[in-house]
């Protein structure tokens, strides 16, 4: 991709649309979360203000942001484990295994994967009732788990497939059996896409709102995403707490994504178009 | 374990890296023989395959016994009573189930055409590798990382009565009134559409830009020589290559405006009345805000139908792919 490319006017303005369109909502929740509620109630849109950390004082006063930030944690690490841990040796079984049960299995799990999350929230609620799961962790763990578990696999196993079969092989005449191939040789090499698919699943169960709000019953124990559109759908929105509210909880993607983005560029194209 | 091994050297040739995407079968490497009894590494998949028959295959089939039953709050913990079709002939009696029905056929439709546009535009456009695309797409994707919750929140900031787009309008000269983008029921299914768009948009930019990449540089470089405007670059050699990722990826962005909960919640909430209900928010809001869950899995199953259609198709295509992974 070395070569010089002709100045291309339309490109050049293709992107100044995208970094305008993109840019600025993330350049408005940091700059109203730094605004008082006076300043936003006489123009939500002003560019020029005194900076006030208000916002952020009001929100650290909170119980519930300690409260709701803790909970997330507790749901996307929960979520990332449980899920990795049934996802991998089944993304290094359909990779590795020749039977005629795996195209059909890929199948099932990219239809599972498509299936509408309020489809699957009306009967969990009352199966999660019946064990006592509702309005705890484990329940909420469990779920998140269930419903990102056939994206996990099918982003995992492009990763297994991709390790040559002689390193397997190699190992197996050194009298390796089944397990110790799988521990040893499969997963060390698989760690980049393990890595990528923990990122994704981390991501995805921190920002997850629906069965948060739905299986949690108590609103002391509502992860971020529910607390936030808590905020925002009330009366008289109190926008700069909100916005403050917003950041502390994007702080986390922010770390995640950072240390991870190169991992992610690729490892999503894999999975999602395989 | 000899059966499995004489498999698994006959298939190794194959590939080693499998390419990002937008590669084609080029030749069966797998072998086409009845394949072994059994493989003992299948039991890896074991687990798996148990916790989704508990937390995903049961509860549909329960959803299919909700949707015949008649389940409300008061009933949700006790024996349903078979109510046959009845929830069905409700939520057709409906007078809005109609314009929900159409609703979520437009949302599909405008969230789908702008998703694949502007995700096409954004992969061209940041394509070509300078420093600022890198980081232009490295933003985007963070947005489309970011809570869909905390990216509704900031919409329904930016697009209520004095928020920026109706400060800049004013500014403008434009609509001094401003715009209720989210409280007028002829926009409010727009704007929300308009921003699921913009944020599946870095996703799809994202896959379209690795399908670019697998270009080859000679094709490039000779239609650079032969005098190829970057226009006629898009229209011959961009467009047709990136077109078997697109169809997958078609698939996807309608299964995902489809799914679409969050936004929709946070901004409008399916309102004004139900002007930005769509099918599967329908069934959220009869489930646990009227607490007719009965009612609720009728409606999921209806929008269930709908994915099933797409997922077959995408998964007929995964299958097709299935040689080169």
């Amino acid at each position: 991709m070395a070569t010089r490319r002709r100045a291309e006017p339309l490109a050049f303005t293709v992107r100044v649309l995208l970094y305008l369109v993109y840019g600025l909502p993330l350049l408005w929740i940091v700059l109203t979360s730094l605004k008082s509620q006076g300043d936003v109630l006489s123009s939500q849109a002003s560019l020029f203000f005194t900076p006030t950390w208000d916002a952020y004082a009001s929100a650290f006063a909170d119980p519930q942001l300690g409260a709701s930030m803790r909970q997330s944690a507790t749901i996307a690490v929960g979520t990332t484990v449980v899920c990795l841990v049934f996802a991998i040796p089944a993304a290094y079984a359909l990779a590795r295994v020749t039977s005629r049960i795996v195209v059909p299995a890929l199948a099932l799990l990219v239809v599972l994967q498509m299936i509408p999350q309020t489809a699957n929230l009306i009967p969990l609620f009352w199966l999660l009732a019946q064990f006592g799961l509702l309005d705890t962790d484990a329940g909420l763990i469990l779920a998140d788990a269930a419903m990102l578990l056939p994206w996990a696999v099918l982003l995992l196993r492009p990763f297994f497939s991709a390790i040559p079969l002689a390193i397997e092989e190699a190992g197996r005449i050194d009298g390796a059996r089944t397990f110790r191939a799988f521990f040893s040789l499969a997963l060390p090499l698989a760690r980049n896409g393990i890595l990528t698919v923990g990122s994704i699943l981390f991501l995805v169960s921190w920002g997850e709102f629906l069965y948060g709000i739905t299986f949690m019953l108590s609103p002391e124990k509502y992860p971020m995403s529910a607390l936030i559109a808590q905020q925002a759908g009330a009366f008289g929105i109190d926008w700069p707490r909100m916005m403050a509210f917003a950041v502390v909880s994007a702080l986390p993607v922010l770390v995640v994504y950072v240390f991870s983005y190169r991992l992610l560029r690729t490892g999503l194209t894999l999975g999602a178009v395989k | 374990m000899t059966g499995t091994d004489s498999v698994t050297t006959m298939r190794s040739p194959r590939p080693i890296v499998s390419s990002p995407s937008g590669s084609r079968p080029t030749g069966t490497t797998r072998a086409r023989r009845r394949p072994p009894a059994s493989d003992r590494r299948l039991a890896f998949a074991l687990p798996a395959a148990a916790l989704l028959a508990a937390l995903a295959v049961w509860p549909l089939l329960v959803l299919g016994r909700m949707s015949v039953g008649a389940v409300t709050g008061a009933t949700l913990n006790r024996e349903w009573e078979f109510a046959g079709l009845a929830n069905y002939a409700q939520l057709l009696a409906d007078p809005d189930f109609a314009k929900i029905v159409l609703n979520t056929g437009a949302f599909v439709v405008i969230v789908t055409a702008l998703g694949m546009a502007g995700g096409f535009a954004a992969a061209v456009s940041v394509w070509s590798g300078t420093k600022g695309g890198g980081f232009l797409l490295g933003m985007m994707v963070f947005v489309w990382a970011l809570p869909p919750v905390i990216n509704g929140s900031i919409w329904k900031f930016l697009l209520a009565d004095h928020g920026l787009v109706n400060e800049s309008l004013r500014a403008l000269g434009l609509g001094a009134g401003g715009v209720g983008f989210l409280y007028d029921p002829k926009l409010a299914l727009w704007s929300v559409a308009l921003v699921n768009a913009w944020a599946v948009i870095p996703f799809n930019a994202l896959i379209f830009r690795a399908a670019l990449l697998s270009i080859d540089e000679s094709v490039l470089e000779a239609a650079e020589v032969d005098g190829a405007r970057p226009r006629h670059r898009v229209r011959y050699i961009f467009l047709p290559h990136v077109r078997p990722t697109a169809t997958v990826l078609t698939v996807l962005t309608i299964v995902y405006a489809f799914r679409s909960f969050d936004f929709i919640y946070v901004m409008t909430a399916g309102g004004p009345g139900t002007a930005s209900t769509t099918l599967p928010y329908l069934a959220y809001v009869e489930a646990f805000q009227r607490l007719d869950y009965g009612a609720g899995a009728a409606t999921a199953l209806l929008s269930l139908v709908v994915v099933v259609v797409f997922a077959l198709v995408y998964a007929r295509d995964v299958r097709r792919n299935e040689e080169v992974l």
